[in-house]
């Protein structure tokens, strides 16, 4: 039953949000972080969304036989913004260089607002296709009462 | 199947199935680049769907392309879900009404369960 698919592609529809939204607070969070384990301040991460085919574990070789596959979204790739990090003159601080400017990361935090924003917008529409495909799926089952 | 009404109901549904899965497939998408909105043609289907052939996903044409080349327009989906839905409904109910009297041919008239 394809109806069954469509809740996989809107549930990798959520996941893919939920992992931007992710990024988007951990941007948010380390606005001024200036330290990290690979050295140097915090760089600005960013999802890459690629669609895929999904396959239900359950129905995919059938699926596969009747055509009108679902296209699922995933997150295919994680970028981490390579643009130069913004100096301020901060001497007294303990990450300062021998010019007294600090490297902070490049974020503006308008952006990833912004972005949240979209990202919350997307996932409340993919919960919207759920609950439409639910309700389809349950008036199937009512056929049999 | 049960006779033509029937089973007609029965494929207008699995169609109504294959456009929501296209229409969720779209939502997930929304937001992925070089992603072009997927449809079926379904007056057309619908008639070679009574002739047993399988729906087709095509391209719609004529939406407006974003900068990254993604196509999607949420107020387009969302409007089809819920349009979908609600066919689905219409279609379950007749088809259920079809069930009914079979019930009641079956059981002579005498009253259902």
């Amino acid at each position: 039953m394809s109806l069954f698919s469509s809740l996989s592609v809107s549930a990798s529809g959520l996941q893919a949000q939920r992992t931007r939204a992710e990024l988007l607070v951990e941007n948010l969070a380390n606005a001024e972080t200036t330290r990290t384990p690979e050295g140097g301040p915090y760089r600005r991460k960013d999802t890459v969304f690629s669609a895929e085919p999904v396959a239900s574990p359950f129905g995919s070789v059938f699926e596969n036989e009747i055509g009108a596959q679902g296209t699922g979204v995933r997150v295919s790739d994680v970028i981490e913004d390579t643009s130069a990090p913004e100096k301020r003159y901060l001497p007294g601080h303990p990450d300062a260089d021998a010019q007294g400017y600090v490297a902070f990361p490049h974020i503006n935090p308008a952006e990833d607002m912004v972005d949240l924003m979209s990202a919350t917008r997307s996932y409340e529409a993919n919960v919207a296709a759920i609950t439409a495909v639910k309700d389809m799926i349950s008036h199937s089952i009512d056929l049999l009462r | 199947m049960l006779d033509p009404v029937a089973s007609s109901i029965e494929r207008y549904m699995d169609l109504l199935a294959a456009r929501q899965k296209l229409v969720t497939s779209n939502i997930a998408n929304a937001e992925t680049p070089g992603y072009r909105t997927m449809d079926i043609d379904f007056e057309r289907e619908f008639r070679s769907m009574v002739a047993g052939a399988q729906p087709q996903a095509v391209e719609v044409p004529g939406l407006p392309v974003n900068h990254d080349g993604n196509n999607v327009s949420l107020d387009r989906e969302a409007r089809l879900l819920g349009e979908n839905a609600l066919r689905f409904n219409v279609a379950e109910t007749l088809l259920k009404s079809e069930l009914q009297t079979m019930r009641e041919a079956i059981s002579g008239g005498g009253g259902t369960t």
